[in-house]
């Protein structure tokens, strides 16, 4: 093969113009990636892993999740000490985040903002007994009839006596029908927290709790840790400078810390990952070659490559997350191995100086482009799933592999026509490799053996395998949600799970359906069949409800009269009643209650929480969210009973959270197996299209069968929950498995003739050199404290080692047959 | 005229004898366990009440009726029959209050006052000496055939509330209960256990008759 002149055009070396122009290509190209990339959005909100979905329902729901009531609750604990201590830090906590400004409620126990303040300011406490009449559901215009008023008369007399009537008789004169009763009975918690010196304390720890309702929007992230800092730096204040506080420590939990501290987690592990997966791959290579510029120029593609893949997912989704990103260091292990199959094989070729890549691109690159295809079929399955964190990976990977593949057949001719010059350990690599490859095919009755044993293992624990949820796909670690759990348990507080929405064209329609919705709430209370629920209308009646009641308190005159003749004969004389009288003329008068008038008490956050005003886009109108808190005990009704209960009441829907969210888990779960299943099969068939050998094709997908099966048995041996990730897990262990099963069967065809080459030793050093690589930047994810990235390591890591093993095994020829001499 | 004087004087001197022995009877004092241990005897029972209360600013005492049970170890009942259908249910940490055909659940622990309310009864009822101590400084008075229990609450919210209770009993049962208020109100329960079995006839009895009286 000696060419007298060299010439593009017929497969010889490359003219310095045409290098020029390549490298010249390759900048422009990369230098237009970093442009997009500068003005790309990058984010790390937990919500990428939540479905999208075209559900109302569902979509509500998210809308709720992401930031309604729930995602702005923080719970506090307060550990270490003793009782008294505890309690004290807990009030001076409660009374410096009051004076803050940043919650709309502080709950530890105390009973403040009821009372008038300081100032003489009438609080809470007083606005309600001032609008009782209002408020109260039990004003009709019976019970102001003489045997009405006689009734609740009675009634309050009834707790009189008693301990609790010294809370009543203060009121006694104003209220003997016990509005005011009538109002604060609905507005005793049936559960709650235990109360010691007036403190909640948990009932199992030795720890104060205190519930906090913050102003700030569950998805405005930086105004959520701008909070929790501030909550830290008011028990610092509030412990420092007293002996007695200082031991105690103080654990926050809740959505906004989970929102926070994962965005952090996100971005300090990407960067991690990023730094680690550089280095690995580095070492790796710097051993192999031996050499700085090789190592340089391996880089390359994976520089491309991951240019490619924040192009391609800013272009396409608008922001990048940060769970892609910290994958994409797994892009790494994967670009580079491209690097390595050309650096290494194209130095291997004999020919004239220069053109080492030609060889390379005639023996090896066929080989390595199936190999990119059936990675591309494997990452292409979750570009169409419903996830878009797991869409926004698909698309990552695809770019990328994509970019690094035709960089390194394209742009690494132009810096090194022949390869890499140094060797490194590659030739003591090359050696063991061989010896393995001859020796590992007498291992195959061990291997059919263990696959066989994965398989009775899958089928038995067929039903148990698939325990994940959707908090498996969260980046909240798991030591977070026990104390999460914990906290409420404390609090008696349930997860809010069960709630009835209630739709309207405007306020007040929306108020008169949910009212309608407690009318028939109410009975299922008395049953036990529910315990309670929380409703906007308890302090904001809508106004027909406030007129139809205010109608019924009588003139000053008759209700005298009737006072008179109910209450002859018995402890309390009417004549002392003349302030009742008074007021409830005096209410007769007042304004109708609207929103404007709760503003500033503690009840407006109450009701704001629980009255949504849709935007045109979605519907416009307003939304009433009632919160139902479950009976505990045989008579408790479930969602499909309330749903019964309430079909009367057009468009108000029932909503268990968790359910909802559970089973729209299990619906991806089982596309992502059908979208796995078809990757899978897109897999073989394009091996079965290249192939074109059924024999070749059984042998090809028999390791990569094994490999899958024994790493889930292997995973579900070792307990851990599998989710939807580990099923994406698998799908790659076969496309990236697959690039080391085709280059066995390359050798195969090698040995017996069918084509050029051999394979040398060079060749399976650098088979396992990629394999490692690849090997290596999985394994890293795996140790990720990100489930989501874990999961997927977890599974990969093992499943491509086996797969060079197995293919080693199952394709590398018959048993002690020897490859060929290596050359030099 | 001697053996008349011998009479006498044995006769003295039995009377005597029979004055010590009889006092010595009745001496045996009680402390706070026996009482409790003496209690707790008892797994359950029930009884028929009767309530008066004393307010001030009324011109005319409370009445109400009713029946009481309980059964070891934390289950406590009060029915009030007349004037008015009313019902405390507790069962372990959570009471179900009822009144007007409207009824609410509440952890006890969550609402210290009710709870020391509640223990003073049911504490006593079931013989629980440490829940007695937990929340009151008891006082014990008489002996195993009549007693008192005085408790003052210990919990400052509370004893704000309620001054005192006194439960007075004979041997196992309870006789009365009698709570002081702190602003000068006062109630006084008398009980009157009923032999197991005739309890359930009695409610329904009483229950149709005042359901007959409130329509």
């Amino acid at each position: 093969m000696s060419l007298a002149a060299p010439s593009a055009a017929r497969g010889g070396a490359l003219s310095p113009h045409q290098r020029a122009g390549l490298l010249l290509a390759w900048l422009l190209a990369m230098l237009l990636g970093g442009g997009v990339i500068a003005r790309s959005q990058f984010s790390a909100d937990l919500s990428a892993f939540l479905p999208a979905s075209p559900d109302t329902r569902q979509r509500l729901l998210i809308e709720q999740l992401q930031s309604g009531v729930a995602a702005r609750t923080l719970i506090l604990g307060i550990t270490g000490g003793d009782a008294p201590a505890r309690a004290e830090a807990s009030r001076r906590l409660g009374a410096a985040l009051r004076k803050g400004g940043d919650f709309d409620q502080v709950n530890n126990g105390e009973r403040v903002g009821w009372e008038a303040d300081s100032q003489g300011q009438g609080g809470a406490g007083e606005w309600l007994v001032q609008h009782r009449y209002h408020l109260s559901p039990a004003v009709t215009p019976e019970r102001f009839s003489v045997a009405g008023l006689r009734d609740a008369v009675d009634e309050t007399l009834s707790l009189l006596g008693t301990p609790a009537g010294a809370l009543v008789k203060p009121l006694l004169a104003r209220d003997p029908t016990g509005e005011t009763q009538r109002i604060v009975e609905a507005l005793i918690p049936s559960g709650g927290p235990r109360s010691v010196d007036g403190i909640w304390v948990s009932r199992t720890e030795p720890r104060a709790v205190l519930l906090l309702q913050t102003r700030a929007s569950g998805a405005d992230l930086d105004s959520q840790a701008a909070m929790l800092q501030r909550v830290h730096q008011a028990f610092d204040q509030a412990t420092a400078r007293t002996p007695a506080l200082t031991g105690l420590s103080l654990a926050i939990s809740g959505p906004p810390v989970f929102a926070v501290a994962s965005r952090t987690s996100i971005e300090t592990e990407v960067k991690q990952l990023a730094i680690a997966g550089t280095l690995l791959m580095g070492t790796l290579l710097l051993l192999a070659f031996g050499s700085v510029p090789a190592l340089l120029v391996a880089f390359l593609p994976v520089a491309t490559g991951v240019v490619a893949g924040i192009v391609a997912v800013s272009l396409g989704f608008g922001t990048v997350h940060g769970i892609t990103l910290g994958f994409g260091s797994t892009l790494i292990g994967e670009a580079v191995d491209y690097a390595i199959y050309y650096l290494i094989q194209a130095r291997g070729e004999a020919g004239p100086t220069g053109t080492g890549f030609r060889q390379w691109q005639r023996a090896s690159w066929p080989t390595v482009r199936l190999g990119l295809l059936t990675s591309v079929c494997g990452f292409a399955a979750l570009v169409f799933s419903g996830f878009p964190g797991l869409a926004q990976l698909g698309v990552f990977s695809l770019a990328g592999l994509l970019a690094a593949a035709l960089a390194a057949r394209w742009v690494l001719p132009a810096l090194m026509p022949d390869g890499a010059a140094g060797t490194g350990l590659r030739r003591p690599l090359g050696a063991a490799t061989a010896w393995a490859t001859a020796r590992l095919p007498r291992l195959r009755g061990l291997f059919w053996a263990l696959g066989a044993a994965a398989l009775a293992l899958l089928l038995w624990q067929r039903s148990a395998l698939w325990t994940g949820d959707l908090a498996s796909l969260s980046p909240v670690p798991r030591a977070a949600m026990a104390l999460d759990a914990q906290l409420r348990a404390d609090l008696s507080a349930d997860d809010e799970r069960t709630l009835v929405v209630v739709p309207g064209a405007d306020l007040q329609a929306t108020l008169r359906a949910a009212e309608a919705v407690g009318a028939l709430l109410d009975p299922l209370i008395e049953r036990g069949q529910l315990a309670s629920y929380d409703s906007p209308t308890r302090f904001l009646p809508s106004q027909a409800t406030q007129r139809a009641r205010l109608a019924s308190l009588p003139e000053p005159a008759l209700l005298q009269a009737r006072l008179g003749e109910a209450l002859a004969g018995g402890p309390l004389p009417a004549s002392r009643l003349g302030g009742f009288v008074a007021e409830v003329e005096a209410a007769r008068r007042l304004p109708l209650i609207d929103r404007a008038a709760l503003a500033g008490s503690p009840l407006s956050a109450a009701v704001d929480a629980m009255l949504l005003q849709r935007t045109p886009a979605n519907g416009g109108g307003w939304l009433a969210l009632l919160s139902l808190h479950p009976a505990t005990g045989q008579q408790a009704l479930g969602t499909e009973g309330l749903r019964g209960v309430l079909a009367g009441v057009p468009g108000a829907q029932v909503i268990d959270i968790k359910v909802e969210l559970d089973s729209l888990y299990r619906r991806y779960l089982h596309e992502a197996l059908w979208q796995s299943a078809l990757g899978a099969l897109a897999v073989v068939a394009l091996l079965a299209l290249a192939l074109r050998s059924w024999r070749r094709l059984l042998a090809v997908c028999q390791p990569l069968a094994l490999a899958v099966l024994i790493t889930l048995a292997g995973l579900a041996a070792a307990g851990v929950n599998l989710g939807i990730l580990h099923l994406v897990g698998l799908l790659l262990v076969v496309a990236v498995g697959s690039n080391y099963v085709l280059f066995f069967d390359q050798f195969t065809l090698q040995r017996s003739g069918a084509l050029p080459g051999g394979a040398s030793h060079d060749t399976l050093a650098s088979l396992l050199l990629a394999n490692l690589t690849t090997v290596g930047s999985f394994a890293l994810i795996a140790l990720s404290q990100i489930p989501a990235l874990s999961a997927i390591g977890q599974v990969v890591a093992p499943g491509a080692l086996l797969s060079l093993l197995l293919s080693a095994a199952f394709v590398g020829g018959r048993p002690d047959t020897a490859p060929a001499a290596g050359r030099v | 005229m001697k053996t008349r004087e011998r009479r006498s004087g044995l006769a003295g001197l039995l009377a005597v004898a029979g004055l010590w022995l009889g006092l010595a009877g009745s001496a045996w004092a009680l402390d706070l366990d026996e009482l409790m241990g003496l209690l707790a005897q008892t797994r359950s029972g029930q009884a028929r009440f009767t309530e008066q209360r004393l307010v001030k600013g009324l011109d005319a005492p409370l009445t109400s009726s009713g029946l009481l049970s309980f059964a070891a170890p934390d289950r406590f009942t009060r029915q009030t029959l007349l004037p008015r259908a009313e019902s405390m249910s507790v069962e372990g940490n959570t009471v179900t209050l009822s009144r007007s055909g409207r009824s609410r659940s509440l952890s006890l622990d969550a609402v210290p006052e009710i709870e020391a309310i509640v223990e003073a009864i049911r504490g006593t009822l079931t013989g629980n000496a440490s829940s007695l101590r937990q929340h009151f400084k008891p006082t014990v008075a008489g002996d195993a055939a009549q007693w008192t229990l005085e408790l003052v609450p210990i919990e400052p919210r509370l004893a704000a509330l309620l001054a005192q209770v006194r439960i007075a009993g004979k041997r196992a049962e309870l006789r009365s209960v009698e709570m002081r208020m702190a602003d000068g109100d006062r109630s006084l329960m008398a009980i009157e256990p009923l032999p197991a079995g005739t309890a359930a006839a009695a409610a329904s009895a009483s229950a149709a008759t005042a359901t007959a009286t409130a329509r």
